[in-house]
């Protein structure tokens, strides 16, 4: 009871500091706890879904002509399916619709919500009381990241026809609700969908085939043996087939959030660091200032072990107490990240009660809280009581006179700040080291921003996209080179380039391969290790690809399509983040070596002026008959990408606000506890004729190279190793080399911004000196 | 007496302690002489060492005037008189209170920049001054954790002298001191006085005492006793000493 009674006489001695320590464990529990959550419950989160919504863990989708029965057959048949299932559905290989303020082309999947069926049941998050004809239902994500409510008009443009809708529902669907899987499945009442069938009659007419399995796990292995089997080697814009499966939606969709977890957990680590780091300072200073009580303690009976206690009391009571806060106070922030995830997901996150890792999260924090606290007291074990009644050994050992007088330069104010920076010398290295490391944390998350949200063309080279304008998909049997001809006619067009996506199967494995007439013509060279293939034998293959089936530069592969086998020379390693960064890159020449009747299909425009409306409808009305579909590609990237930007804006602006509050903590905790360590030398300069803003100048002044020195170092470590970081993040995606970039002008920003926060703060800070007197020399 | 340095009208000034007011200087009329030794005494609680840092504008009056020449005290800022100080005023105190992460030169030299930017004819002064108290070349470098009560002391003299104030306080310098360091440290301000240097000392050592050529007798915050002696040196000590002696007895000390 009386070590209790001394912690909280410690606590009371100086209740704003144990306030300050307070909060910074409370933002690192908070954030330790939003990160873990994430991160572990992410894992389950889709397959959770995938049951709850009961889903098929892979789908197939193609023209009705192309279905035959055995496909169904091999498909219930497969080792492990639980159920397989055949449906007829609409598809709408390139349709029109306004999604975040931006008009976005997709194929889709129109299925009738009357029909019975034995899964997927659509699961609404939200749905309209009363029913019209005219309703549609779409996918949740429309709602988090499209800007559609309930009964908004939504409208669907196909080809010159537009066909407006009410819109009734929004379901969840792990497997087709994504706007950046290649398919999205929208819902139409019975009535509404047999009249979109009669209007857009057997050319929309479409089967899709799901398959529920044991193991979620094996649905790509189902799709690949599927595709083999099948012999889906033809390009897929000649006979329309689209394949799906959770695993692949899982990683595309959890990468960002995954990535912005980890961002949380080194977050609070960083603040766990500064707490720790305070807490071994106060308690030695602690023990400096209460020397003498100690002695007096321990003259009266208590042991060391108590005097010890009292201290590991007070400060892992400070932590459990701010840490039970800070774990209730993360379920109030969970939502917020819980909608970044909908958002991303496209399917509802709820927010559950996860006591394992709550419990994890808080136990972490005290442990190390509990082990610095009782490293850092363990002078006192050591301490006899005469020792510590007469004050303690002179704990005194200048080994230099740092910034002499009588010869350094500059004015007395920045002599004695220099030396006041010199004799706290152990301190000031970890400050700066804190410091160093909430900047690194900053220019990470500002450069992420920037590369994503701002200006784009790094984040574009990293992802493996062509910058072009227009993507133009022909309609089957289009002589490609007479088209090509045609549109590089056409006024505006400044470029145009094959860019063909087949699936060839590389060393038995089967893989989406790319394929272009020249690659040196693309704008953006994927390759980050050796060179792109230039002749009819070559090929470059992804990094992933590289790792997969343990080839590299040099080496020799061999491609199947059709049954038919060629073997090329390895030329270059590229990365995409496209199809799970598992991508192989041919020229045109090559691939006729392997499917002489192929024939291009895909094309890049390049316009060399902004108008690409005007030139999509000039295309259009030229070419109206040999077309498929016509994407702005600037449109997708901007409505795609918007998610992705504002959930990186809302990183940004946390971790900056976080960098604040944690330099604004250490320094306040810091300074203050020198003041009051400092108090008779401080009165002395007064006496002597220093005024209280000269003092507080000095003060200020020698933490700004503490604070610089720290900035410095974690600038240049974000500009360094930001780019090495993120690819280390994302090769599991397929990238291995990033190439963000910051204006030096923003770092400088950063860091300008940061060290006048830190002169700001230990000025205000440092303004309690004017409470100390001169009078207090002489009481002593 | 020669010209007053300082003089205060109606000084007062209390503490207020659990609620009571403390008057601890009462109304109290003071003149100080340009280039006197004044030793303030009293027994303890008698407000010698209030009186001193109220005068030296350490503390402000609670009421009453305070004039330094021609300058008015009580009316400035404590940044005004932290400028005075450091223009005006030297100190010395019984803690000795040298800054402790600084080397000896370093401390006489903290106060001096603040008021001459010519370095190096401040560091030739604090030089000078560190040898005139007694204090070798050796010694300038060291920390005052390495050095002596007496050598620190001293040290702290010479720091007080380094802007050549034109008083010097000093609160009871040789308290903390022994008897042989005493006798160094009041020698050096006997020699410091001698070369006209204005000196205020509150002490309630005898000996000490004795250094003055006036000593004021303190009584519960109001001048009792005022007695003047010679210039120390000039008089036989015995005399001298019966002199003292004599005063204090009659104030009851």
């Amino acid at each position: 009871m009386h070590v209790l009674k001394l912690a909280f006489a410690n606590i009371r001695k100086t209740p704003s500091a144990a306030l300050s320590l307070a909060l910074l464990i409370l933002i690192s529990t908070l954030l330790l706890n939003i990160g873990l959550t994430v991160l572990f419950s992410l894992q389950v989160f889709y397959e959770q879904k995938v049951e709850e919504l009961q889903e098929a863990h892979a789908g197939i989708l193609m023209r009705q002509e192309e279905y035959q029965p055995e496909q169904l057959e091999y498909l219930s048949n497969y080792p492990g399916a639980v159920k397989a299932l055949q449906e007829s559905v609409l598809l709408l290989q390139s349709a029109r619709f306004q999604y975040s303020g931006s008009e976005l082309s997709s194929a889709l999947m129109v299925v009738n919500a009357g029909a019975e069926r034995e899964f997927p049941n659509p699961k609404f998050s939200e749905r309209l009381e009363s029913l019209s004809d005219e309703d549609i239902y779409l996918p949740y994500r429309f709602k988090v990241g499209g800007g559609y409510k309930l009964g908004d008009t939504f409208t669907l443009k196909l080809s010159d026809q537009a066909y407006s809708f009410r819109i009734a529902g929004f379901y969840e669907s792990a497997l087709l609700g994504n706007i950046d899987m290649g398919m999205i499945k929208f819902m139409l009442p019975e009535r509404g969908y047999h009249e979109l069938e009669n209007e857009l009659g057997e050319q929309a007419e479409a089967t899709f085939l799901s398959v529920r399995l044991e193991n979620s796990d094996d649905a790509p292995g189902l799709i690949a043996d599927y595709s083999r089997q099948f012999g889906l080697d033809a390009y897929f814009g000649a006979g329309f087939f689209w394949t799906g499966d959770v695993v692949t939606v899982k990683s595309a969709n959890t990468m960002t959030v995954n990535i912005v977890a980890m961002i949380l957990i080194a977050f609070a680590a960083i603040i766990v660091a500064v707490s720790l780091i305070v807490i071994h300072f106060r308690i030695i200073n602690s023990i400096d200032d209460g020397m003498v009580n100690i002695g007096i303690l321990k003259s009266l009976g208590y042991t060391s072990r108590e005097i010890r206690g009292s201290m590991i009391l007070q400060f892992t009571g400070i932590a459990a107490f701010s840490g039970v806060i800070g774990l209730l106070l993360s379920y109030l922030a969970m939502p917020v990240f819980g909608g970044i995830i909908s958002s991303l997901a496209g399917l509802l996150w709820t927010t559950k009660l996860e006591v394992p890792l709550n419990l994890a999260s808080l136990l972490l924090i005290l442990l190390t809280v509990l082990a610095v606290t009782r490293w850092s007291s363990r002078r006192i074990h050591k301490l006899q009581p005469v020792e510590a009644l007469r004050g303690g050994m002179a704990a005194h050992s200048f080994r230099k006179n740092c910034f002499p007088l009588d010869q350094s330069g500059g004015s007395v104010i920045w002599m004695l700040a220099g030396k006041t920076m010199l004799g706290n010398l152990k301190q000031n290295i970890l400050i700066s080291l804190i410091i160093a490391a909430v900047t690194f944390a900053s220019v990470f998350a500002v450069m992420l921003y920037y590369n994503i949200g701002s200006d784009r063309t790094a984040f574009i080279h990293l992802v493996g996209s062509e910058t072009a304008d227009v993507v133009v998909i022909t309609q089957p049997g289009t002589d490609s080179r007479v088209f090509m001809e045609e549109v590089q006619a056409m006024d505006g067009v400044a470029k145009l380039t094959i860019q063909d996506i087949l699936n060839t199967e590389v060393e038995g494995r089967r893989y989406y391969t790319q394929v272009t007439e020249d690659f040196s013509r693309l704008d953006n060279d994927t390759f980050y290790k050796g060179r792109y293939p230039k002749y009819a034998n070559e090929i470059g293959i992804s990094g992933a690809i590289s790792k997969e089936i343990g080839k590299g530069i040099g080496d020799q592969v061999t491609v199947n399509v059709q049954g038919r086998s060629e073997t090329y020379l390895i030329t270059g390693l590229s990365q995409s983040i496209n199809f799970l960064g598992l991508l192989v890159s041919m020229t045109t020449e090559g691939m006729e070596q392997l499917a002489p009747d192929y024939e291009s299909s895909v094309f890049n425009v390049y316009l060399d002026h902004e108008d690409t409306k005007g030139f999509i409808a000039k295309l259009q009305g030229q070419m109206g008959n040999r077309l498929q579909s016509v994407t702005d590609l600037e449109e997708v990237f901007n409505s795609q990408s918007s998610i992705y930007t504002a959930a990186l804006f809302s990183v940004m602006l946390l971790i900056l606000s976080i960098t604040a509050i944690v330099v604004i903590l250490i320094l306040y905790l810091v300074i203050k506890t020198m003041i009051l360590k400092r108090r008779r030398e401080l009165g002395i300069f007064k006496a002597i004729g220093f005024t209280t803003l000269q003092l507080m100048n000095q003060i200020a002044l020698s933490f700004v190279p503490v604070v610089a020195a720290g900035i410095v170092l974690g600038g240049f470590m974000g500009y360094l190793l930001t780019n090495p970081l993120l690819a280390f993040l994302l090769s599991g995606v397929g990238i291995f080399n990033v190439h963000f970039s910051l204006p030096l002008s923003g770092i400088l920003l950063l860091g300008a911004g940061m060290i006048a926060l830190s002169y700001i703060v230990s000025v205000l800070v440092s303004y309690r000196i004017k409470h100390i007197s001169t009078y207090e020399l002489i009481t002593e | 007496m020669g010209q007053p340095i300082l003089r205060t009208e109606k000084l007062c000034k209390s503490f207020s302690s659990s609620g009571e007011q403390q008057h601890v200087l009462k109304n109290l009329d003071l003149a100080i002489g340009k280039g006197d030794f004044t030793v303030i005494m009293g027994s303890s609680g008698s407000g010698k060492s209030t009186l001193l840092y109220t005068l030296s504008g350490m503390d402000k009056p609670t009421m009453g005037d305070i004039y330094f020449g021609d300058r008015y005290l009580s009316g400035l800022s404590n940044d005004q008189l932290a400028i005075f100080r450091r223009q005006y005023c030297g100190f010395v105190f019984q803690q000795i209170h040298l800054l402790d992460h600084m080397s000896v030169l370093d401390n006489v030299l903290a106060g001096g920049l603040l008021v001459s930017k010519d370095k190096k004819a401040l560091t030739a002064e604090a030089k000078r001054l560190l040898t005139q108290v007694g204090l070798e070349a050796s010694s300038w470098g060291k920390f005052p954790s390495q050095m002596s009560g007496g050598e620190a002391q001293r040290a702290a003299i010479a720091r007080a002298l380094i802007n050549r104030p034109q008083i010097v306080f000093a609160d009871e310098p040789t308290g903390a001191l022994n008897s042989a360091t005493s006798t160094q440290v009041l020698d050096v301000l006997t020699e410091v006085h001698n070369s006209g240097q204005s000196l205020i000392m509150v002490t309630h050592d005898l000996k000490s005492a004795l250094r003055g050529n006036r000593v004021l007798y303190l009584r519960d915050g109001v001048i009792c006793g005022d007695l003047r002696l010679n210039h120390y040196g000039e008089e036989e000590p015995s005399i001298r000493n019966e002199k003292l002696l004599a005063f204090l007895s009659g104030m009851g000390w």
